[in-house]
């Protein structure tokens, strides 16, 4: 089973301005790959020119040793020719045919004799518990049915790659979660290599082996969910993984004096040089609230803010506050006791910033100074480096 | 320690790809597009159209200007050259008068008169069928539309039955055997040719004002009421506003069919030399002046475009005022309380008068000798039945017993079947290049270039092709008595609807049925003939009736273009009516009447539809 490589794609529909561009990716043989990103990004273009449906402007596209695209070379291999799985966001079932019929269709396509085609639909329509409705047109089942058929009919043919386009928003919340066990389910029993394309990351986070973020048809980062969410290459990324989204602060906006020093000097001061212009940021979970100064830990990072608004959501809370103006937001999983308006002190460990640089990407140095720090090679800047989170 | 830096530049791309060369993209390009033939369908489709609907009006146009065949003389130049002689000769000469001027102001009043009177009948009756509580409403909505089923010039025919005097030969009219000499002004010309007109072309207001009625929310009325708007206030300022776009689509919609029509003004308009630009344009081709004719059709394209390109401009402007009922908001029937069984006797005055009426007189008319004369001894089969007619001596026979009948029948059935087959497949053709082709730029033109037939009246077409195609021209033989040839024009001038609903059923569709098929492994034709076919079924179904069924009726195109070896039931019967032979005419327009109606009932029936919403769109 194969590797999936784009090899510097270009999609442009209007000369000059592009849907994807310069994608290099490699979707390893065997993995379950997120392509992530908000609407309009290039990602659901990438899925459909993997299976054939659009052509790349440049580049080459192959799986395996086979090559399906080569704009270089002139090579198409038609969509029909690639023996891919693809379920769709409308889940694109024939109104026109049963379930079984829909089930069988790629198994008819291949030439599959009568009784193994048979078989293999059963087999394909039992694993999604769907055998019940066989005999019945799509227009007769319910959302979450018709998407267990759409899997079923791409099961059925046992296909070595298997696209999804965002196949679970239409579902509501509930079956949501189940079909997302039921598509990881479906992904460790076939071995298939998998690409998944949606914008919530949630669903990146829970199902996948490897995600890849896209912005504006380029590849912000590519990596495990954990490296995506805990080395966020770039703003974009750190604000896009993770709910409620990463806090950010610019290093220009925070010019106040006082107690609480912004993001910038923080760094400055342990790094050496100041950087002039760039972001800080913070998981929101990683962001604590101390309410009185005795409170803080030594060395960490603090700034003062005001409590806005308390979010309880039953598991946890979501505090919304202000600091130098700039709304932040906070997680905790333990009982918050403040109210709207209380001037609070926040703090975060040093090993819970996030430094990027003027461009929105993530500066090097500073991750370069934690891991030193941690095996030792660099005194600790300050007597105590809280262990983050898990307060 | 310069700790704080750039990250790291990207891996430098796998040497792997294959640098692209030109000629390696143009080979992609060409690889992705004879992968699936859609583009090239496409390419083809424009071509043809192209062809089919611009060259023969560039050929009216080339006519008009350049000296014909035999006019040499006439025109003081060699045949050929470029002339401004028949441009002089339908605008200024003496006899432009005639040919020219007074048809352009008979079409003129007809169309005005005949607008009038529709919107009056139909805008009424749409008020009464949408917003009372009339009794029967369910029956009238579809009754009232029944007129538009007809052949257009069967309201000729029955008027003539009834109201012909004695200045015109053959059968006598009823009024006349009564003893009533009627006035030419009721008999022939403009009066009877605007009401039997009205009577055909209410219908289309009612429709059409009876959709925008409905679509008004009378929460809208309401609010302004709320708010100390009396009735008519409300009425003036909420209701007639929003109704007013599709009211004057209505009214340009008419016009621009009365500007083509030609049965009817033939019919009642010949006695008295009463002519209206279609018929003048056919008088001029059938006096051999093809010149003249080119001039004349020119100028009716010219005032078919510009009707639509209002209409265009008005439903634009509609737009903006689409207005989305509420849940349930509507059957806030305004009651009439003691005027409810009148109003009721008006709706079935107006459909006894446009239909039983029309119908019934047509109908006696054939089974007696003398009309109107209702005894025992002057009913008679003998014009349906009779072996021989001697006294008829250009159709010497029953209208069952000839053979010329059936032959036009099948004519009719066979011509018309297939042009609509044609325009219904060619049809969801272009909907699927429309919906599925990658180049927005094609699928542009081509929804264009269907569209444009719609600006051409029928007639001015017919003529059209009649100047392209009465010669051999570069490959393609002169056409001119074909078959071919009137299923080409049956097709073409009938593609601007197939092709739009072929556009909306593909759009609907989407394309992920078909990308789901393709990428579990169907080929191009497999997926045409087990999803996309069986999907567009009944829009495909729909695509060909409505054509067939118009086709059915369909005169002024086929007028100019059928010859005496392939008769059409239409041109039968407007044969007979030049014959002076009324019976057989009008026992023949029955007969395509009932030929219609059962067809469109079947379709109704078969495709669980209103086809009459799709007749008046």
């Amino acid at each position: 089973m194969p590797n999936i490589e784009l090899i510097g794609v270009d999609k442009s529909y209007v000369a000059g301005q592009y849907a994807v561009r310069d994608l290099h990716l490699t979707i390893p043989d065997g993995g379950f790959m997120c392509l992530l990103g908000p609407s309009g990004c290039g990602k659901t273009t990438t899925l459909r020119m993997i299976a054939g449906l659009e052509q790349p402007t440049r580049g080459d596209i192959r799986v395996g040793s086979r090559l399906l695209d080569s704009v270089g070379q002139g090579l198409f291999v038609p969509p029909e020719k690639r023996g891919m799985g693809l379920v769709f966001q409308s889940y694109a079932l024939w109104p026109h045919m049963t379930v079984t019929r829909n089930v069988e269709f790629g198994l008819m396509m291949r030439k599959t004799p009568t009784a193994q085609r048979a078989q293999r639909a059963a087999e394909a329509m039992e694993m999604l518990h769907i055998a019940d409705y066989a005999a019945r047109y799509p227009s007769q089942l319910s959302g979450g049915q018709q998407q267990r058929v759409a899997l079923a009919r791409m099961l059925a043919v046992d296909p070595e790659v298997m696209l999804l386009d965002e196949p679970l928003s239409n579902l509501d919340a509930r079956l949501r979660l189940e079909m997302r066990a039921e598509i990881k389910r479906i992904h460790q029993r076939s071995h298939a290599t998998v690409v998944l394309v949606t914008h919530d990351q949630l669903e990146a986070m829970t199902m996948a082996t490897h995600v890849t973020v896209m912005n504006e048809g380029v590849v912000e980062q590519t990596g495990t969910p954990m490296e995506v969410y805990e080395r966020p290459a770039s703003v974009f990324v750190a604000q896009f993984v993770g709910s409620p989204p990463m806090n950010t602060m610019p290093f220009g906006s925070a010019d106040v004096a006082g107690p609480g020093a912004t993001v910038a000097d923080y760094v400055a001061a342990r790094v050496g040089r100041p950087p002039t212009d760039g972001t800080g940021g913070v998981r929101p979970e990683a962001l604590h609230i101390a309410y009185a100064d005795a409170d803080v830990p030594d060395g960490v990072w603090r700034a003062p803010a005001v409590v806005d608004t308390v979010l309880p959501t039953g598991s946890a809370w979501t505090v919304q506050l202000r600091c130098h103006g700039e709304p932040l937001y906070v997680q905790s999983y333990r009982k918050i006791e403040t109210t709207p308006g209380a001037e609070v002190t926040l703090w975060a460990a040093a090993s819970d910033l996030h430094v990027f640089d003027a461009d929105g990407r993530r500066m090097t140095g500073w991750d370069q100074f934690l891991r030193e720090q941690r095996s030792g090679q660099r005194p600790a800047a300050g007597p105590a480096v809280a262990s983050g989170s898990g307060r | 320690m310069a700790v704080i830096d750039r990250p790291a530049p990207p891996a430098p791309p796998p040497p792997t790809q294959t640098p692209a060369s030109r000629w390696g993209r143009i080979r992609y390009r060409a690889r992705v597009l004879l992968a699936e033939p859609t583009t090239l369908i496409g390419i083809a489709l424009v071509l043809i159209f192209g062809y089919l609907v611009i060259a023969p009006l560039v050929a009216i146009v080339s006519d008009a200007a350049r000296v014909q065949f035999g006019d040499d003389s006439r025109a003081g130049a060699p045949a050929g050259s470029l002339t401004g002689y028949y441009l002089w000769r339908v605008f200024r000469s003496p006899i432009s008068a005639s040919l020219f001027w007074e048809p352009l102001s008979h079409t003129v009043v007809v169309g005005l008169g005949v607008v009038v009177f529709a919107v009056v009948l139909g805008g009424s009756m749409a008020w009464l069928v949408t917003r009372t509580n009339v009794p029967g409403r369910k029956f009238l909505a579809g009754a009232l539309v029944v007129p538009y089923m007809l052949p257009s010039w069967t309201f000729a025919l029955a008027w003539l039955t009834l109201f012909k005097n004695n200045r015109s030969g053959g059968t006598p009219g009823f009024l006349e055997t009564w003893g009533v000499q009627t006035p030419d002004w009721l008999a022939y010309g403009a009066v009877p040719i605007i009401v039997t007109l009205g009577l055909h072309y209410y219908p289309f207001v009612f429709l059409l004002f009876g959709n925008a009625l409905r679509r008004i929310d009378s929460q809208l009325e309401e609010s302004a009421r709320v708010l100390g708007a009396n009735r008519s206030q409300g009425m003036r300022h909420v209701v007639l506003p929003l109704l007013l776009p599709s009211l004057s689509s209505a009214v340009l919609l008419v016009l621009g069919r009365v500007l083509g029509t030609f049965g009817t003004p033939y019919i009642l308009g010949l006695p008295t030399d009463y002519a209206m630009l279609s018929t003048s344009l056919y008088r001029s081709i059938h006096t051999r002046a093809p010149g003249v004719a080119a001039v004349i059709a020119a100028v009716i394209v010219l005032l078919g475009v510009l009707v639509v390109l209002i209409d265009m401009r008005l439903v634009r402007e509609q737009r903006r005022f689409v207005t989305i009922g509420g849940k349930g908001s509507m059957d806030r029937a305004t009651d009439l309380r003691r005027w409810r069984w009148p109003a009721y006797g008006l709706a079935m005055a107006v459909f006894v008068t446009s239909v039983v009426v029309p119908l019934v007189t047509l109908a006696l008319s054939t089974v007696t000798y003398a009309p109107g004369v209702f005894r025992a001894d002057n009913f008679t089969l003998k014009f349906w039945t009779a072996e021989s007619i001697p006294e008829a001596v250009g159709f010497p026979h029953g209208l069952l017993r000839s053979g010329d009948l059936y032959e036009a029948m099948w004519n009719s059935l066979r011509i018309v079947g297939m042009a609509a087959l044609v325009c219904g497949l060619v049809g969801l053709m272009v909907g699927y290049v429309v919906a599925r082709s990658p180049s927005r730029r094609l699928s542009g033109t081509l929804r264009q270039v269907s569209f444009l037939p719609y600006l051409v009246p029928g007639i001015a077409f017919a003529a059209a092709y009649l100047t392209l195609f009465a010669v051999p021209r570069g490959p393609i033989p002169a056409l001119y008595g074909t078959t071919l040839l009137l299923v080409v024009v049956m097709a073409i001038t009938h593609l601007p609807y197939s092709s739009r609903s072929g556009i909306s059923a593909m759009m609907q569709l989407g394309r992920e049925p078909e990308e789901a098929a393709q990428v579990a492994g169907a080929g191009w034709l497999t997926r045409l003939r087990r999803i996309v076919l069986p999907i567009q079924k009944g829009a495909l179904t729909t695509g060909v009736l409505l054509p067939f069924i118009s086709g059915l009726k369909e005169l002024s195109i086929v007028i100019m273009l059928t010859t005496a070896s392939t008769p059409l039931l239409t041109t039968l019967s407007i044969n007979l009516v030049d014959f002076g032979y009324r019976q057989q005419a009008n026992a023949a327009v029955l007969i395509i009447a009932a030929l219609s109606f059962t067809v469109t009932y079947l379709a109704q029936r078969a495709t669980r539809s209103n086809l009459a919403t799709g007749l008046g769109g």
